[in-house]
């Protein structure tokens, strides 16, 4: 579960005209929930993703992330542990350009200290479920953006994090692609994972119908 | 769970961290660390032996030797002054040796300063070289009966040179530690700046590793043992490297620090001298604090270089939440 009361961020200091980048954010997402980010570009929702991954904490506020509460005396050991549970899907996909598209994958996996055994298996399964196992040795480089945004994606779920964050995560993909993406989405979420998708892509929101978080300005409604 | 095993994270500090320039530079330190604290010792070693054989030496001296003694006492039996003196010392238990010169030693002892005249014509004190049992002084008792049987009898006990001999040490040492300082917080920053140089060029990798989780402990960590190895290779290079210049140093001080000769007359010129020193430093012939020092050095610079790693690495993570 993840839970927001009044969560305001902003760069340096407070902009002198008061609006800051979020600006009194309040929400909760169940575990397990799936939810839209939706708003017109600007409007702060990869800023808002951010905070939820942890590249920036709340400047006031509080927030709750997987029973782990993100005050400013939370440990940044904690906070370590934290990221290795959520999973990010980047809108500029950040790749390591020195590993090939399975090391990439691998890696959350690797940094938690799993078995090489176990590493491999669920490498291959879910490079084979995202069509990207005749590429599995290729560099970052050599991809098309297709490919890239499927890696970052494999990435992001090999893990079976407990919160998946994706901001636009199908941008990239054909329209098969991308409803099968959302689709294996929803099923992680019925898994147990809680999910927010940021998209512009209103077609996949009436196919995909869930409750949406609305950004404005820095400011949230939400539509249940 | 396999808490042991390297990963593939890519962060390729191979390259990022290259080896050749930061190594030359840790090697270079090192030997001059080397060289700093082989002097030091050095220094130390021989104002010791010096100072040592300065306290153990006094010079007597007896004006009119000849002459009838004139107070009763240990050696109111002898004739003259000298002879009074004389059995006096040789009496006492400090004194391991008390050797009055002839005429031929004070005559080489005084050549610098009247040529090949001789002595025989002048009007000299007896002079008598006492040495005394390590760790003991002349009694002031004695000294009291000598200067009561003979009368304006001198005494020079070198206790001023001892001390200034250790004045001397102990300043040599102090500039010794201050330069071997110097040279461990230049090589600290020199380590620093290869660390940031390393981390300015994996900044992106770093970062997306901190946004999958990585803990600042897994990642100083693996600056930290990259900069090690190469310090320790570097720091082996440059022990190794001052290893003949220390050697030949050591077979140069050895007649002075009272070890073994340093001529080179049977020793086919330069090449078997050095050879030489070099065997004979590897056989163990320098001083003890010496070769541990030395081979410590290598270890010391390695901590060096993790220390300096882990903590740049670890500042700049800071500015990521």
């Amino acid at each position: 579960m993840i839970r927001l009361r009044d969560v305001t961020w902003h760069h340096g200091a407070m902009p002198e005209d008061g609006q800051a980048t979020l600006r009194n954010i309040s929400f909760t997402v169940p575990q397990g929930g799936f939810r839209w980010l939706l708003g017109p570009s600007g409007a702060g929702k990869s800023t808002l993703l951010r905070l939820l991954h942890l590249e920036a904490l709340p400047r006031s506020g509080e927030m709750d992330l997987l029973g782990t509460d993100i005050g400013p005396r939370v440990k940044r050991s904690a906070l370590a542990r934290l990221r290795q549970r959520i999973g990010l899907v980047p809108q500029d996909y950040r790749l390591m350009p020195t590993l090939s598209v399975a090391d990439n994958v691998a890696l959350p996996l690797r940094l938690q200290r799993r078995m090489e055994a176990e590493v491999a298996q669920e490498v291959d399964a879910i490079l084979d479920w995202l069509g990207l196992s005749s590429r599995r040795n290729a560099r970052p480089v050599t991809l098309s953006g297709g490919e890239q945004q499927r890696t970052a994606i494999a990435r992001a779920v090999v893990v079976r994090p407990g919160l998946l964050l994706a901001d636009e995560p199908t941008n990239a993909l054909e329209d098969s692609q991308a409803e099968r993406v959302i689709r294996m989405m929803r099923e992680l979420a019925d898994l147990g994972t809680t999910i927010i998708v940021a998209t512009h892509n209103d077609t996949l929101v009436r196919r995909f119908p869930a409750p949406a978080l609305h950004l404005r300005q820095g400011r949230l409604t939400v539509d249940e | 769970m396999n808490k042991g095993r390297r990963i593939r994270d890519g962060l390729a500090l191979a390259r990022a961290l290259p080896d050749r320039s930061l190594v030359t530079m840790v090697a270079a330190m090192s030997l001059l660390a080397s060289l700093t604290f082989t002097g030091a010792v050095g220094a130390r070693s021989l104002s010791d032996r010096w100072a040592k054989g300065a306290a153990n030496l006094v010079t007597v001296q007896v004006p009119d030797p000849d002459k009838a003694t004139s107070a009763a006492g240990r050696g109111a039996s002898a004739a003259t002054r000298v002879q009074a003196v004389l059995a006096n010392l040789e009496a006492a238990p400090a004194v391991m040796r008390a050797h009055r010169l002839d005429g031929a030693e004070l005559d080489r002892l005084l050549r610098p300063w009247i040529g090949d005249v001789g002595t025989a014509a002048l009007p000299l004190p007896a002079v008598i070289e006492v040495d005394l049992a390590p760790g003991q002084t002349l009694p002031d008792p004695l000294i009291s009966t000598l200067k009561t049987e003979a009368p304006g009898t001198l005494i020079e006990k070198n206790d001023d040179w001892r001390a200034q001999l250790h004045a001397i040490a102990d300043s040599l040492l102090w500039c010794a530690g201050l330069a071997t300082l110097l040279v461990g917080v230049i090589g600290a920053a020199v380590i620093g700046m290869a660390t940031r140089l390393g981390l300015g060029a994996r900044r992106e990798s770093v970062t997306i590793l901190h946004e999958l989780g990585a803990s600042d402990g897994y990642v100083a960590g693996r600056f930290g043992r990259r900069v090690a190895g190469l310090s320790l290779v570097g720091g082996l290079v440059g022990t190794l490297v001052s290893l003949p210049p220390i050697a030949v140093l050591a077979r140069l001080m050895a007649p002075l620090a009272g070890g073994g000769s340093a001529e080179m007359g049977n020793m086919h010129g330069w090449w078997g001298f050095f050879t030489e020193s070099l065997s004979s430093l590897m056989q163990g012939s320098a001083p003890q604090a010496l070769l541990i020092g030395l081979g410590c050095i290598p270890l010391v610079v390695t901590l060096i270089g993790w220390v300096t790693a882990q903590v740049i690495v670890r500042v700049w993570l800071r500015r990521l939440p």
